[in-house]
């Protein structure tokens, strides 16, 4: 079966195994096997970029699972399993990250209070193209929690503003905000590593 | 569609666009006039054109980022168990199926007959026990309910045992070689009685001339041992009559027991009456309804006893310690005696030894032809409706600052697990439906444990564990019931203080007057069923712990979901 990528490019119907979905929800357990192992790394991949270490997101990975089993009975076939998943998976993330004190974090201050500064676009060009993946999966390890929570919502598993907006708890219009200052201070763990500085003004 | 805001169209046109309007219309997210304008704007602009663009790479440049196959899927979760949480659902029904059977086998089989005989007995509460265990009418379901119970309590107890080394398994940690070392220990425990023998059925005899090798396990309506057994005997029986010799211990529950022989080791008893005309070399621990030691009754060591009535005629060599309603003692007590019931009577020809003390409701009565080694202490007990003075309420202030105490270590040494156990609390259905199980259900299974072959140790361990989350149950309801006046936190000190609270609020409804006790042992079956259930999701996650490594599997396209910008 052709493996499937997250967010919504797995169309219901299309890439999704929905044979095997609606198999195993009728509590066949080969099913039910077959499909942890198709979205389990997937699953694990969101976790290990949401969670602050290995440990928490294997732990986060076997939870989810153990939730969507179940809860898989209340999955509505006609709507994308895929994103219905990576919402599981980011309210359980969000959730653990909480208990963790994330909401203590430096990003919980008040979104509007500081103002950002526009990029200037030749810099932060150069500073897109001289960075790897590995230099960026770094950069987010160094984000705070809601900022790097948020950016994995959205350009990992393609999450809509206002399924952001409810797996965070901020009001939707603020979701941009989040994502905006999570950008800049990746941009400022990017810049620290080869002391760039991107930041500049019109 | 409506016409697009020329003003601000002009607006967007007259000077550069924000990054945040930027950031949503890559995202897409600007409504329909805006970004029209925001396109107009970019046609003019290089500026903001470029840092469109450049969003959008960076955009790509984080989904591709996050998308890369960095790291396998570790091995540890490479399978879901999905026999695991299945597995578990059966134990616990099974336990569940169990405990009410156990439950409704008791109501049928004791609470009925209890009710029926209470009048007639005319016995008060604190026969409670006496009644519990030793009435007739118990016994008459006494060996269907004991296997009943034998295989209540091996279930649970093998329930509670996986539970446990699933988890230290799963981590390798020091604490499974612990347990496995336990689990060594307690077959090694068991060892014995793979060798041990077996007698069965209504009328079972050793008779005079037979020799027990090694232990010997009977059961039956009658259960004669006249011979002699090399080893321990565990008698079950109706009536039970011991005239040889036994070189271990006895171990015995019976209706009617008598021991006229000789046993070497110690005797356990649990009977309804006993009477020892024969010795015991070492201690006796008996509970009965009715026990005469008499005239020609030795005890080696000391004798430890409660039930309704103790008579001792006979010699014990070292200390006696009673709680009965009734002590009479007429013989010899090398040793002291310590005694709490309603009444002693120390009769003519009685010696004791050492120091005697007694707490009751009457004054001991001493025969002027006794000897005794000192004047009896007595304290008087008083009525319970009478021990709600002043001191009551200082005890009461004391044991809430011991829970407190109780409660900040284990906060301290678990505060994620105190953290989960009083969320637990707040599902108060579930935390009931399962409190009612374990209060009952392991009590009950655990004092059957120590009786059966199970073995002491699982019996005492579970009921030590028992009494623990008895004591931690009060702390966890007061937690929840902190968090319901005071609201929730996850801060350590602000989460004690609403222990504390909660704690304060749950021991003043507990020292109600009528509602008290009903309110305490509701407490008890809430707090109980909490940390069980907290317990239960907390084992929940069982993996496999050597499964190999697979990689992840590729990716069809490294490319994000939203690769295009309208009019970019």
């Amino acid at each position: 079966m052709e493996p499937l990528r997250p967010g919504r490019m797995s169309a219901p119907g299309k890439t999704e195994p929905t044979e095997l979905i609606a198999r195993a929800r009728t509590g066949d357990t080969q099913a039910w096997g077959d499909l942890y192992r198709e979205f389990a790394p997937a699953i694990f991949r969101f976790c290990r970029r949401a969670m602050p270490t290995r440990e928490d997101a294997e732990d986060a990975t076997m939870e989810i699972f153990m939730k969507l089993r179940d809860k898989l009975v209340q999955y509505d076939p006609s709507r994308s399993f895929t994103a219905w998943l990576y919402k599981i998976a980011a309210n359980h993330c969000w959730d653990m990250l909480r208990r963790k004190k994330a909401r203590h974090d430096k990003d919980t201050d008040d979104i509007d209070e500081v103002a950002l500064e526009c990029p200037e676009p030749n810099q932060l060009e150069k500073l897109i193209e001289e960075r790897t993946g590995e230099e960026v999966r770094r950069a987010l390890d160094k984000l705070g929690l809601r900022a790097r929570m948020a950016l994995v919502m959205r350009y990992y598993s393609d999450m809509s503003y206002d399924e952001i907006a409810e797996g965070l708890g901020v009001r939707r219009q603020f979701v941009g905000v989040v994502l905006l200052r999570a950008r800049h201070e990746l941009r400022q763990a990017l810049g620290e590593s080869s002391a760039l500085a991107v930041g500049g003004t019109r | 569609m409506s016409e697009p805001d020329l003003d601000k169209n002009k607006r967007l046109g007259e000077k550069c666009i924000d990054e945040m309007t930027l950031l949503l219309y890559v995202e897409r997210q600007l409504d329909r006039e805006t970004a029209q304008g925001v396109s107009l704007h970019t046609q003019t602009c290089t500026r903001c054109l470029n840092l469109l663009r450049v969003l959008d790479r960076e955009s790509r440049l984080l989904t591709r980022s996050m998308l890369e196959s960095d790291e396998p899927l570790p091995a540890r979760i490479a399978e879901f168990q999905a026999r695991v949480k299945p597995g578990m659902q059966w134990i616990w029904g099974v336990v569940f199926g169990l405990a009410v059977l156990g439950v409704y086998a008791l109501y049928t089989g004791y609470i009925e007959p209890w009710q029926r005989q209470f009048e007639q007995a005319g016995f008060g509460g604190s026969d409670l026990l006496s009644l519990v265990v030793f009435q007739g009418a118990f016994w008459k379901g006494w060996q269907s309910m004991f296997t009943l119970f034998e295989v209540l309590a091996v279930m649970i107890m093998a329930g509670f045992g996986l539970f446990a080394f699933r988890r230290y398994f799963r981590r390798g940690s020091a604490m499974a070689v612990v347990l496995a070392s336990l689990s060594l220990l307690l077959m090694m425990t068991a060892a014995p009685a793979s060798a041990a023998e077996f007698r069965k059925g209504d009328n079972v005899t050793i008779g005079k001339d037979q020799v027990i090798k090694g232990d010997l396990f009977i059961t039956g309506e009658h259960v004669r041992i006249e011979g002699e057994v090399d080893g321990d005997v565990y008698a079950f029986a109706q009536q039970l009559d011991v005239s040889g010799h036994i070189n271990g211990d006895l171990i015995a529950f019976a209706q009617s027991e008598r021991v006229s022989g000789v046993i070497d080791g110690n005797l356990r008893s649990m009977a309804n009456n006993l009477t020892i005309s024969g010795t015991v070399d070492r201690s006796g621990s008996i509970w009965v309804q009715t026990l005469e030691l008499d005239s020609n009754g030795k005890i080696g060591r000391s004798l430890t006893a409660g039930g309704q009535s103790l008579t001792v005629d006979g010699k014990i060599a070292r200390d006696f310690l009673s709680f009965s309603e009734i002590t009479t003692i007429s013989g010899l007590v090398g040793g002291s005696f310590k005694g709490h019931g309603k009444s002693l009577s120390i009769a003519s020809g009685a010696e004791i030894d050492g120091k005697t003390v007694f707490e009751g409701q009457q004054p001991p009565s001493v025969s002027s032809e006794t000897k005794l080694a000192s004047q009896p202490e007595f304290t008087k007990v008083q009525h319970h409706a009478e021990e709600r003075g002043s001191g009551y309420y200082v005890w009461r202030v004391i044991w809430t600052g011991a829970f407190l105490v109780f409660g900040l270590v284990l906060a301290g040494l678990m505060p994620k697990f105190a953290a989960e156990t009083v969320e637990s609390a707040g599902q108060i259905g579930a935390s009931f439906g399962l409190g009612v199980l374990v209060f009952f259900g392991v009590f009950i299974a655990s004092l059957i444990a120590c009786i059966t072959i199970v073995g002491l140790l699982v019996g005492i361990s579970s009921l030590m564990l028992w009494f623990v989350m008895l004591f931690a149950a009060e702390v966890v309801v007061g937690g929840i019931v902190g968090h319901w006046i005071m609201g929730h936190t996850e801060e350590f000190w602000p989460f004690f203080l609403r222990v504390l609270v909660g704690v304060v609020a749950v021991r003043i409804v507990t020292s109600l007057p009528f509602i008290g006790f009903w309110a305490g042992l509701a407490v008890a079956v809430w707090g109980m069923g909490a940390i069980s259930l907290a317990l239960y999701r907390r084992l929940q996650p069982s993996l496999a712990p050597n499964i190999p490594s697979v990689p992840m599997p590729p990716m069809n396209s490294p490319l994000p979901p939203h690769t295009t910008v309208g009019g970019v």
